[in-house]
């Protein structure tokens, strides 16, 4: 390893502007992941259903929206639109007439969720959805100079897109009558029944809310490269590890564990190897696991409370 | 014993032979077809247009009257199964399983293409030994099966290899590096691969051949499958002055290099092999930014040269067939090159029994879409630069015009080698 860190013989200039670039890009990795999560966290936290078909919608909105916009020759902007609110329907009836059914039962709702991804996202591969030619176009093409660190603008706009997000999600559950019936659900969901609030209705309402979330990270984030079946997995097992390691249910810890997940990534890769930056975040679940199973901001009871 | 021991003797023999999982009979009815499997990750881009090959083959063989064995006419039937070893996380025993089935439940007499995965096609080596079925490999790269068969020729003589390894790949980049020294003076390199059995070998080979001719290795990075960022190496390349950038990558995410390549505007040629920059489509993929890339196809045929019309004449007969252009730089050419081996193979042994077919097969000699077609000690085809003598692995160059212009070999260049402006003169 030491030999390894020794090889990057670079000037200290470079090695300066080196350290730099890593910065910006660990910074926008961790935007990226915490894109990809806060659809899965916010679904949890608020009907406590580990959505393990997120992976599936994240591809499913952006394929739709190359159909809308490759194939039914639609303007872009609407495509996306259409696409997210697409997907956003998707969640909500894959929740009213599957999940519905086995909620309460935690293994039983994995195993569905997991089931309906699969096939979501196999059955494009059976469709024919494989090849080169399945992009969508960034938002804005380019790139700028960041200090003498060259960034792409959509990565930029990424990063733009995903703090409003934030905001936006922040505002929704503080100040709107659904967002602070998320809320109550997820504090106490009893409580909230005995106020009039219907559970199931707001569960639903949480899966197409995460599923748009999905859908709005797919098609922020997939004009960066293609869109490929094997990217919903990626995706799921990303947005898993945030939300494992950050507490399932909490956005604090997903905004926190994002940004130390997305910058061990982005400095392992730089310092150390980059074959082990797929390796980072399957560790960091196991330590968390260890430490502090129910993740650093995480609201799961202790041991003998739950026995 | 008596009679009814006898009778309970001959049952319980019966009952034992047909419970046990059969393959195909080595003799074949008159009009009786030719079952040949093709079990291959099909999800992917290589393996579903390798299949399609497959298919075009055994359709104009049939249309001419099937495989002859002894005056009579045996069509061919494609036995095609899913068993997704390129899928991530499926895991190699899952994909033996897929192969296995493709063996005892098709009853295939001879498999091609066969597994995506190098990991799963050294697997699948004893189970071809064990059930005596020849396989002609189109996919998977790895030179490690060609030193199995060479260590134990009569166990895994079965197994042959129609498309290139690893080690024929790194020398068509060698011959490639060679011309850029020769004609812009560059000698100094940065890999960037894939972290997989075949990338692994033919990045490892490279890197050899780049340390044995005085260019300067300046770093390597490899990602796993699934990496979405490449900018840690890009920024290492750019900042130690590299002048060529070696990639090596079969994932549908190393579209993303391309692009963060040219966005962080490093100022070194990129070649090598991406996926997506191969096919006609890859111009509309990266829109129009990919003038001036190096890009490796693996055999000829998967892209044509008009200096050699077998590899042509398949490439437009695909086209038309599927009213769309190849978009894999490996797998389909010889996918379809093994159809025609095979059937040429059967015809000189005169049956379809395995042991006989592995040995015509080993004299194979004929001009196939890749160049000429012979085995060697390890039943791999021989690539070479000359489609006359040997197959042929090609490198093309993107013009700014979106038209992919054959560099290398010299013996069907289309045209020299060029390098765009901001490479022989970067800006920082």
């Amino acid at each position: 390893m030491a030999s390894h860190i020794l090889s990057l013989s670079i000037g200290s200039d470079e090695a300066g502007r080196m350290f730099q670039g890593t910065l910006i890009y660990g910074f926008i990795n961790s935007v990226i992941l915490a894109l990809l999560a806060l659809g899965f966290n916010l679904t949890f936290g608020i009907s406590g259903v580990a959505n393990f078909a997120y992976g599936a919608l994240y591809i499913l909105a952006a394929y739709t929206a190359w159909i809308f916009l490759n194939l039914l020759k639609l303007n872009y902007f609407l495509s996306i639109v259409l696409a997210v609110l697409f997907t956003s329907f998707i969640g909500g009836l894959i929740y009213k007439f599957i999940l519905l059914r086995v909620r309460g039962l935690p293994i039983s709702e994995v195993i569905a969720s997991f089931g309906i991804g699969l096939a979501i996202l196999e059955f494009f591969r059976f469709l024919g959805f494989v090849g080169f030619e399945y992009t969508l176009p960034v938002f804005i093409d380019g790139s700028v100079s960041l200090g003498g660190t060259y960034v792409d603008v959509q990565r930029l706009l990424i990063v733009g897109i995903g703090i409003a997000l934030v905001i936006f999600l922040w505002l929704f559950t503080h100040y709107t009558k659904t967002g602070l019936a998320f809320r109550g659900i997820a504090q106490e969901e009893r409580t909230a029944l005995i106020l009039g609030i219907n559970s199931d209705k707001m569960a639903t309402f949480s899966l197409a809310f995460g599923s748009g979330l999905a859908g709005v990270a797919a098609i922020t984030i997939l004009p960066l490269g293609q869109v490929a079946v094997e990217g919903g997995y990626s995706a799921l097992l990303n947005a898993l590890a945030v939300c494992i390691v950050g507490g399932l249910g909490s956005t604090g810890g997903v905004l926190v564990a994002s940004v130390l997940i997305g910058y061990a990534q982005t400095f392992t890769a730089t310092y150390i190897g980059s074959h082990w930056m797929m390796i980072v975040s399957l560790v960091a679940i196991l330590v968390i696991l260890v430490v502090k199973p129910s993740g650093l901001f995480g609201k799961q009871k202790e041991l003998e409370e739950r026995i | 014993m008596g009679k009814k021991g006898l009778i309970a003797f001959a049952l319980l023999v019966f009952a034992i032979f047909i419970s046990l999982p059969q393959t195909a009979v080595a003799q074949l009815k008159p009009g009786e077809p030719i079952v040949i499997g093709v079990p291959t990750f099909l999800g992917s881009i290589e393996g579903g247009e390798s299949l399609k090959a497959v298919t075009m083959a055994a359709e104009e063989i049939n249309a001419k009257g099937g495989v002859t064995i002894k005056g009579a006419k045996h069509p061919i039937k494609i036995e095609a199964s899913e068993i997704r070893d390129g899928a991530p996380g499926v895991p190699v025993p899952e994909a033996l399983l897929g192969i296995e089935k493709t063996i005892l439940d098709k009853k295939v007499h001879a498999i091609v293409v066969g597994p995506f995965r190098s990991e799963a096609l050294l697997a699948t080596m004893d189970l071809l030994a064990k059930y005596k079925v020849p396989m002609l490999g189109t996919i998977a790269m790895s030179p490690a099966s060609e030193a199995k068969i060479i260590e134990n020729p009569e166990k895994y003589k079965y197994v042959f290899r129609t498309c290139l390894t690893s080690k024929y790949a790194a020398e068509l980049i060698a011959g490639v590096m060679n011309q850029l020294t020769k004609d812009f003076g560059f000698k100094k390199a940065y890999l960037i691969n894939q972290d997989v059995l075949w990338a692994r070998a033919t990045a490892g080979g490279i890197k050899g051949w780049y340390e044995k001719s005085g260019w300067e290795v300046l770093g390597q990075d490899e990602f796993p499958t699934g990496a979405s960022d490449f900018s840690s190496a890009l920024m290492k390349a750019k900042a130690k002055g590299a002048q060529i950038l070696f990639v090596c990558f079969d994932m549908p995410q190393s579209g993303i290099l391309v692009k963060q390549y040219k966005s962080i505007k490093v100022p070194a040629l990129m070649a090598g092999y991406i996926s997506p920059m191969t096919g006609e489509v890859g111009w509309k993929t990266f829109d129009g930014q990919i003038g001036g890339l190096l890009e490796a196809v693996w055999e000829l045929g998967n892209v044509p040269s008009a200096k050699y019309p077998p590899s042509k004449a398949f490439y437009d007969a695909y086209k038309n067939k599927y009213k769309a252009p190849l978009q894999s730089g490996h797998g389909p050419a010889p996918s379809y090159e093994s159809v025609y081996v095979l059937k040429e193979a059967i015809e000189r042994a005169g049956t379809i029994e395995a042991d006989a077919i592995v040995k015509a097969l080993e004299q194979t000699d004929r001009a196939g879409v890749m160049g000429r077609v012979k085995f060697d000690k390890g039943h791999q085809v021989v690539y070479g630069t000359d489609p006359a003598k040997e197959a042929v692995a090609v490198m093309f160059q993107w013009s700014e015009a979106g038209e992919q212009k054959i560099v290398y070999p010299p013996a069907i260049a289309d045209k020299k080698i060029w390098a765009p402006e901001w490479v022989l003169k970067p800006t920082k």
